[in-house]
């Protein structure tokens, strides 16, 4: 069930009026309620792969508890390795195993052996593991850390780890925030309610404009990279940057606000990372929930900053490969991952890694200053140069790709493929990109005006951009539900 | 919570009368002219209406119509005389034409290419080949002044019928509550661009599952079905031709071969019709022939189809003069 389809449509207002209508009475009703319709929402996928979740959860939530009351360290540590190397396991299974193979056969194939690959598997993906599997498994390490305290209801425990909102895509939530809220009883809160209501309506639009409306453009540059010259292949990948922004920040836009409705506040997973002034801002602002996780869970236990520079950058380098091979089982999500850690590191090394934490572009003016431009435009070029790996189906198709713009450096009109005006689009970009400077200041409040009348016009403005820009004939998934 | 519903339903309520309004300031929904039923029962547009078709989400394509006396988008009157070389054409929406603007209609094109001829346009979405027929059958004192008629005809879709009668479906078009809807424009723009389709689909959907018949089918099944329908439209069209007449020296039917029976052609060969076959020069060109969002001709693919019938036309009109 997409959140831009009709049946999520039918299936949020009946699930929100239930909840507060019929199951707002106890804390156990609540959760119950909400357990039971993620499970219906993620068996609408495929109901085979519940049993997955389910098995994750009863595991973690045993081992959370054998963790907290085990005596000696040791123990604690060997438990801990259970839900690790339990949740790994799984995904190494259905996300990594055809990999592993094809790649161990090829790698015989550069010494003379030649193997057939006959121990790859017709498996099929199940959507949201990489999330759910991770949120677990930071359920186990916080109480490792002594971070939290084990659960000790299964319901709220259950709730926590498949809580439809966030399930298949994210925000990866940690437990010390999402599950304090799951254990205490919401109270209807009117003005939370409407938050989320236009997150929604946000996230909507950024996934119905801009990604959805795009997505043909950028799918028919990339089958086609051959045939077009340099100028069209820049163009592909810099909207391809923007169509996988609009999809997946708006897609936890809806998220965020689903939960909302719902009495749950999600931590924010995206902040205008195209405002970004260098490498390690844009690493502030994108996939924070991602990036948190290996930060605390990755990158502090390995020592971090705190050792010298040498282990520093060795630990830097390895969350960036492993976050990209987090993407997907492919080599091209590889490296695009060290490509992030070569952009990274040396703005890690002139310890320049912190000087826009907690600030925003242009922060005391309406206009960012000619040097911000700059770095925004530098930033936002180097990020999409690593796009072209992330998008292209090969380490060879992607070299390909920046060999065809060596090789046919030229500008040339492109024509959509559907014949359709590209006027449209590069107007849509630019006023959205203005829009979001305006907003940049807070992530959470996309319609932020004091006037009630430019609200409400912003909202019909919204509305009436879906309504241009919808397309029923293209794949409406979501990117990240592959991942 | 009451005060959220409440407030929600006002908003959307603003929110879609707003877009109503925006919808008629942009000019993004179509104008839907009135369908009438005439003493004869035959289906045109009720006469003498304009107004503009849209097609695509942003007004990709904007065309003006004009429904003449006769009740067909023209941009000339209908006077046949013995004293004028005038052609017919008549069709569907293809010859309807309400994606073009009326003055630069395929008549229009045909009227440049051959000077001193009128070309006459009854065109209307929906027409088969029982309505086309069964149109001139009743108006045949007029047509019998027209000198060519040529007829637009889709082999798997025109011949589904041997009989003329009235097409409830399209009357209902004309209801009440359709009216209604029709009266707003944001209805009527949603409904083209395909957003209303899925809620449409689901209504479908659900009353199928009260439905007793349920439609299984298989590949086998299908071709057998397939290779029938086609031996039954070829029955069709010789029941209509004998129901309602056809002059093989003045009626020209005009078809793309690609999507034509072979059966049909070779029966339309050994018979003696004359057809106009546009497939060939279709396919020649690189220049799309279609409409953006849409199966029909654009201008280019119009000034093609015009070509192709002052073509067969002046080598006619060389044997008239």
């Amino acid at each position: 069930m997409l959140f831009d389809s009709l049946s999520f449509f039918i299936f949020l207002p009946i699930v929100f009026v239930l909840y507060w209508f019929l199951f707002n009475k106890q804390l156990l009703l609540q959760n119950s309620f909400l357990l039971l319709t993620s499970y219906l929402f993620y068996s609408l996928w495929d109901w085979r792969f519940l049993f997955l979740i389910l098995s994750s959860t009863i595991l973690d939530f045993f081992v959370g508890q054998r963790i907290y009351s085990s005596d000696s360290i040791q123990l604690k540590k060997r438990w801990l390795w259970v839900s690790i190397l339990f949740n790994l396991g799984l995904l190494g299974f259905f996300k990594y195993y055809n990999f592993f193979i094809d790649s161990w056969v090829d790698f015989v194939s550069v010494f003379g052996y030649e193997l057939k690959s006959a121990w790859t598997l017709q498996i099929i993906l199940p959507v949201g593991i990489s999330f759910y599997t991770f949120q677990t498994m930071s359920y186990s390490l916080d109480i490792y850390y002594k971070r939290i305290t084990p659960s000790r209801n299964f319901i709220s425990f259950a709730t926590f780890v498949s809580f439809f909102p966030q399930l298949v895509a994210g925000p990866i939530e940690r437990a010390s925030n999402l599950l304090s809220q799951i254990t205490a009883k919401r109270t209807f809160n009117y003005k939370q309610c409407t938050e989320g209501l236009k997150l929604i309506l946000w996230g909507l639009f950024k996934k119905v404009v801009i990604a959805d409306s795009i997505a043909p453009i950028v799918d028919d540059i990339f089958a086609n990279y051959s045939t077009y010259p340099a100028s069209t292949l820049i163009l592909g990948v810099s909207l391809f940057s923007f169509q996988v922004y609009g999809d997946f920040s708006g897609y936890s836009d809806i998220a965020i606000g689903t939960s909302k409705l719902f009495g749950i506040e999600l931590m924010s997973n995206f902040k205008f990372p195209n405002f970004s002034r260098n490498v390690t801002e844009y690493w502030q602002r994108w996939h924070i929930s991602l990036s948190t996780w290996f930060r605390h869970y990755v990158y502090i236990p390995l020592g971090g900053s705190r050792v010298n520079k040498l282990k520093s950058v060795r630990n830097i380098a390895i969350i960036f490969l492993v976050s990209g091979f987090w993407h997907g089982a492919n080599w091209t999500f590889i490296a695009w991952g060290a490509i992030h850690a070569i952009l990274y590191i040396p703005v890690f090394l002139m310890e320049k890694n912190r000087i826009y934490m907690n600030t925003v572009v242009a922060e005391n003016s309406w206009f960012p200053s000619i040097k911000e431009v700059i770095q925004i435009i530098l930033t936002f070029f180097l990020i999409t140069f690593s796009r072209i790996f992330f998008r292209s189906e090969s380490i060879t198709d992607a070299y390909s790709f920046l060999l065809q713009i060596y090789s046919d450096f030229r500008f040339e009109t492109y024509q959509h493929p559907l014949g359709y005006r590209m006027i449209d689009y590069f107007i849509l970009l630019i006023v959205f990109i203005l829009y979001e400077f305006i907003i940049r200041r807070n992530e959470r409040a996309p319609f932020n005006f004091k006037s009630k009348t430019v609200r409400f016009i912003l909202y019909t403005l919204v509305i009436l951009g879906m309504l241009l820009f919808y397309d029923d004939s293209i794949d409406r998934s979501f990117i990240y539900f592959q991942f | 919570m009451k005060k959220l519903i409440i407030k929600s339903f006002l908003y959307m309520s603003v929110i879609l009368l707003s877009l109503e309004a925006l919808v008629r300031v942009f000019y993004l929904g179509k104008d839907t002219p009135t369908r009438f039923l005439d003493e004869y029962k035959v289906e045109k547009w009720a006469p003498n209406q304009q107004g503009f078709s849209v097609t695509g989400n942003r007004r990709q394509n904007f065309s003006e119509f004009k429904i003449n006396n006769s009740g067909y988008n023209s941009y000339r009157e209908f006077t046949p005389s013995k004293n004028k070389i005038e052609v017919a054409l008549v069709g569907d929406s293809f010859i309807e034409g309400f994606h073009q603007n009326y003055y630069n209609s395929i008549g229009k094109k045909i009227e440049n290419e051959i000077p001193n001829i009128e070309v006459y346009e009854y065109g209307y979405a929906g027409y088969d080949f029982a309505d086309q027929l069964h149109l001139i059958n009743a108006y045949r004192d007029q047509f019998d002044l027209i000198d060519y008629i040529v007829l637009g005809i889709k082999f798997s879709n025109d011949l589904t019928r041997s009989r003329y009668n009235v097409i409830t479906d399209r009357s209902a078009l004309e209801s009440p509550f359709n009216k209604l809807l029709k009266k707003s424009k944001l209805i009527v723009y949603c409904k083209s661009i395909g957003i209303l389709d899925p809620p449409l689909r689901l209504i479908s959907q659900v009353s199928n599952l009260f439905s007793p018949e349920s439609q299984s089918s298989n590949s086998h099944v299908n071709i057998a079905i397939e290779s029938k329908k086609e031996i039954e439209y070829l029955k069709n069209f010789k029941k209509l031709v004998s129901l309602y007449g056809f002059d093989k020296s003045k009626y020209i039917l005009i078809l793309d071969s690609n999507v034509t029976n072979p059966i049909f052609l070779n029966y339309l060969d050994t018979n003696g019709y004359q057809y106009i076959d546009f497939f060939p020069s279709f396919t020649s060109t690189k220049k799309p022939t279609t409409l953006i969002y849409d199966k029909h001709w654009n201008n280019y693919g119009r000034t093609i189809i015009a070509k192709e019938i002052s073509k067969f036309l002046k080598s006619k009109l060389i044997d008239i003069k």
